[in-house]
């Protein structure tokens, strides 16, 4: 059973959210949607996911050798359960990174974090079969300066994207850039440095680093995160370890902004490369959790008492001395449980973040040799894990696994479904995934009509 | 972080930029000022190729390239172009930041397409018109034929041939007819040789408190600490045997090969020396990792044998150029691979001896220089930076950066001019 919770035009949606969650009548069912970490504006799949797209990075000598996006179906009882069904090449290998869905769900956007060509794919008209739709290749001209399209967010008919990087140097120093949905450009928002605080209240230090962007509408908050610039990101990963200047150049800040006028309020003094950023759904719950990638620790970004906002280291992820290096997160539905993939020992753990300020490591699985994505089911019961980081930072040799791993949650242990080898099937390196479902679209699938 | 600190840009200078700087940013909607503004910046760089400078030979170039405006407007504009490379990604100026005294401060080794890792740091381009050979093994000669290197190389800017890129910048509506008014013919790959090295020759940085104090005679320029500093390098610490200054000018480079030691050891010996390593995971926050682990995540870097590598002489083994130290305040990291960190490691480790073996150089020895004769070293090093670096950052910047889709300013156009 699929649910949809779109169209609604989006400003209302808004006051809708705002004057529920002021008089306090917000069920927590209704709009705890997450089937990862999805923008509050979008349509949800509340129930059984059709399809998992995969943003692959092409491999020289491997295949075409070009970035593509992949469709798995994961319908149960399919008889193609489990295996590609599609691949759709877009040519070159662009540092293919994050994507996102627009908040009507019909595109999906990813960015290529070398290159900085941006892919916009049609997934309604056949969800099954991608379509590329556009090709946004002027990115870095268009916003004055931006290099690097990371994280795709959805606001109400447009697209906020984080960068993390600029073509004056390639270094950390960026920018959210916004797009409408039809893909034309509307204005750049640099982000507050030590020389141009933008009118921001500096905790520490403003680096002007960018990564992931998450916003609270009811309480007109957005976060930015802050991870390294392109000669960083692009660089091999032994090779920067090595290298004492490059290490010095990470994010060390959380960018607190004014959703609605686009205006940097604080930079939070979050060191050791903060990288996703999940809200929490519940309606009194004004918080956020991030991870930093290299000191491994669980922050809390949280609303004091006073209406400021704050943030706290609140966990160790694993043993920070032996770098686990956090990577992406996924939080539950109901603000209780918080998945953390890390990279370094291919490991998921699952923290209890009922106290968010005490957050407990309650269970952990060792998934592959690397790991970098996961994403949930809107119910929790289905997580699906990819394993490339980024190109020049996977593992080397035969820890260099390049998988899709389908799993069920019942609660208490993490059951195998199926992995997809995306090196066997000549595809390349597998990165972020976005669910796809006929139902969005009130389609119905082609199979269920023989059913 | 710009490593450029006002203090250092002394007055004149600083007048002259904010002049610029006010005249180039509250003009931005009046394009004939802006030509204006460009065209008086494309005036001084001219002027920089001609006059003398304090402390410097006259800028040499060849008699088949001298400089004009024309040509300077090109090689400025080829320079900051990230479409020169086969992904539009690298230009010449993102391995040599101007913001960072036209090196990278951020890296130790360079970083080209696709994140491929080379072994060496990028030189300033600073003064670059006065060394030569080329590349810190001196494999090259000169400017004009030292481009092919980095637009063809794959780990670099990676064009797919020479053919290729020609074809690209003639397809380009914003070249025109740029390169016909400053050669009086066509895109080639000597044309874009010549405009890059002209554009370069432009880079003089000089009249450094150093400057003023030896060539200009002004005894009150350096401080008495500074002072002490440059007797020491002259004197005790030898430095003056490699890094030159004579009686008419100073670069600072016999532009000859030596070993410190330093790659010998990088080579050799570091690799399995210690099976830890340090690394910042976050200001003041560091681990140790193993080789194992570094090694699991890294391809490992290929060793580099210096001057060999070019003259294939077993005894140019780990011989590396000696670099200018001009603008060396603006320049870290140090070293052919970057691997000093500060000017202060780099005077321990001449302290030290360098690192002792066969091949070592035989100028290289302890110098038990006392602790406040290494400060008084670092100061001295400190005090080489010429006056007109936000000038020459200015100047570049004048140039909209290439990107595939850029919408460029009308062109200042120049009478053609073809040679002087
Ligand atoms: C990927 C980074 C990168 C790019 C792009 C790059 N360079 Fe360099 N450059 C370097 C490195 C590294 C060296 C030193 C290489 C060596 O010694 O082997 C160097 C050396 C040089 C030198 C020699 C300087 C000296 O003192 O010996 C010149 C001149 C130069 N580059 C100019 C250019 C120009 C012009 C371009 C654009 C056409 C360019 N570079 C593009 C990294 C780069
Ligand atoms: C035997 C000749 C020689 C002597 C003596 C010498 N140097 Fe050097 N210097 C070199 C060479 C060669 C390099 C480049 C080494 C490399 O790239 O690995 C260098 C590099 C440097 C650098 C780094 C430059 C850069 O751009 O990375 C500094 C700073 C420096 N020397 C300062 C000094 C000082 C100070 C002294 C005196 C204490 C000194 N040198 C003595 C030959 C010498």
């Amino acid at each position: 059973m699929k649910q949809l919770l779109s169209k609604i035009s989006v400003g209302s949606l808004v006051v809708v959210m705002l004057v529920a969650a002021s008089i306090g009548i917000f069920s927590v069912t209704s709009l705890q949607a997450d089937e990862t970490c999805m923008s509050p504006y979008m349509a949800k799949i509340t129930g059984q996911e059709d399809f998992v797209y995969v943003l692959t990075l092409g491999v020289e000598g491997l295949g075409d050798g070009s970035d593509k996006l992949v469709t798995i179906d994961v319908r149960p009882g399919s008889k193609t359960y489990g295996k590609v069904i599609h691949t759709l090449s877009v040519g070159g290998r662009n540092e293919m990174h994050h994507a996102g869905l627009t908040d009507d769900r019909r595109y999906l956007w990813a960015g290529g974090l070398d290159t900085s060509m941006t892919f916009i794919f049609d997934i309604h008209s056949d969800p099954a079969k991608p379509r590329l739709h556009k090709t946004i290749k002027d990115f870095v001209a268009k916003s004055g300066g931006a290099v690097g399209p990371h994280t795709f967010y959805a606001l109400p008919g447009r697209m906020m994207i984080s960068a993390l990087s600029n073509d004056k140097d390639h270094g950390g120093r960026t920018a959210l850039v916004e797009y409408t949905n039809e893909g034309e450009y509307i204005t750049t928002h640099w982000i507050p440095t030590e020389e141009n605080k933008l009118g921001a209240k500096i905790e520490k230090i403003a680096d002007g680093y960018g990564y992931d962007v998450r916003v609270l509408p009811r309480k007109n908050v957005m976060l930015t995160s802050s991870f390294t610039g392109w000669s960083n990101y692009m660089m091999d990963f032994g090779q920067m370890l090595g290298d004492e200047e490059a290490m010095k150049r990470f994010g060390q800040t959380v960018t607190v902004w004014d959703l609605h006028a686009r205006k940097a309020k604080k930079v939070l003094h979050v060191p050791g490369a903060p990288l996703e950023i999940r809200f929490a759904w519940g309606p009194t719950h004004n918080y956020a959790f991030t991870t930093t990638a290299l000191t491994s620790k669980l922050w809390l970004i949280y609303e004091d008492d006073k209406g400021e906002w704050q943030a706290k280291e609140v966990a160790d992820i694993g043993d920070p001395s032996t770098i686990p290096l956090p990577v992406d997160i996924s939080i539950g539905t109901d603000d209780k449980t918080l998945w953390v993939d890390s990279f370094m020992d291919g490991k998921v753990r699952l923290f209890d973040i009922s106290d968010p300020f005490h957050p407990k490591p309650i269970y952990e699985k060792t998934i592959g040799s690397q790991l970098n994505m996961v994403s949930q089911s809107w119910d929790g019961k289905r997580l699906y894990f990819t394993s490339s980081l980024l190109a020049n930072w996977d593992k080397k040799g035969q820890d260099d696994q390049q998988f899709l791993k389908a799993y069920e949650w019942d609660g208490h242990e993490l059951t195998h479904k199926f992995t997809v080898d995306f090196y066997k099937e000549k595809l390349g390196r597998s990165h972020i995934m976005r669910f796809g479902a006929y139902s969005l679209y009130g389609k119905v699938p082609p199979s269920a009509v023989s059913n | 972080m710009s490593p450029i600190s006002v203090s250092i840009v002394k007055k004149k200078g600083v007048i002259l930029c904010l002049v610029l700087f006010v005249l180039f940013f509250f003009s931005k909607s009046l394009i004939s000022d802006e030509l204006a503004i460009r065209a008086n910046l494309d005036d001084l760089a001219l002027k920089r190729t001609k006059k003398s400078h304090l402390g410097l030979p006259k800028v040499p170039f060849p008699d088949d390239n001298l400089p004009s405006v024309a040509k300077i407007q090109l090689g400025r504009k080829l320079f900051s172009d990230r479409r020169l490379s086969h992904n539009n990604t690298m230009s010449c100026a993102m391995c040599h930041v101007p913001e960072q005294g036209f090196t990278v401060n951020e890296i130790a080794t360079a970083v080209g397409r696709e994140g491929k890792s080379l072994r060496r740091n990028a030189p300033t381009l600073l003064n670059v018109a006065f060394m030569a050979p080329l590349f810190h093994d001196g494999r090259e000669t000169s400017l004009e034929t030292q481009v092919i290197g980095p637009l063809l190389a794959v780990d670099e800017m990676g064009n797919p041939s020479a053919g290729y890129l020609i074809e690209k910048i003639k397809q380009l509506d914003d070249y025109d007819d740029l390169f016909e008014r400053a050669f009086g013919r066509g895109v080639s790959i000597e044309t874009i040789g010549q405009a890059l090295a002209t554009y370069q020759r432009t880079l003089i940085s000089t009249h450094s408190p150093f400057d003023r104090f030896y060539y200009g005679k002004e005894p009150d320029a350096l401080t008495s600490k500074e002072k002490k500093g440059f007797h020491l390098f002259i004197g005790k610490a030898k430095c003056v045997s490699c890094h030159l200054i004579t009686e008419e000018y100073a670069l600072f480079t016999d532009n000859n090969f030596h070993d410190t030691g330093l790659g010998w050891y990088n080579s050799m010996v570091k690799p399995t020396a210690d099976q830890f390593i340090r690394v910042q995971l976050a200001p003041g926050v560091f681990t140790s990792i193993s080789r194992e682990v570094v090694k699991s995540v890294g391809h490992p870097r290929p060793n580099d044998l210096g001057r060999y590598e070019v003259t294939l002489d077993l005894s140019d083994r780990w011989r590396y150029k000696t670099p200018t130290l001009r603008n060396i305040a603006l320049t870290a990291p140090y070293m052919h691979d970057g691997s000093l960190s500060t000017l202060h490691e780099v005077v321990m480790f001449y302290n030290q001896g360098g690192h002792p073996h066969d091949n070592l150089d035989p100028l290289i020895t302890p110098l038990r220089l006392s602790k406040e004769e290494i400060e008084a070293l670092v100061d001295f090093l400190n005090i080489l930076t010429g006056d007109n670096i936000q000038e020459l950052v200015l100047d570049n910047r004048s140039e909209k950066i290439g990107n595939p889709g850029a919408i460029f300013h009308p062109k200042v156009t120049c009478p053609p001019i073809i040679g002087p």
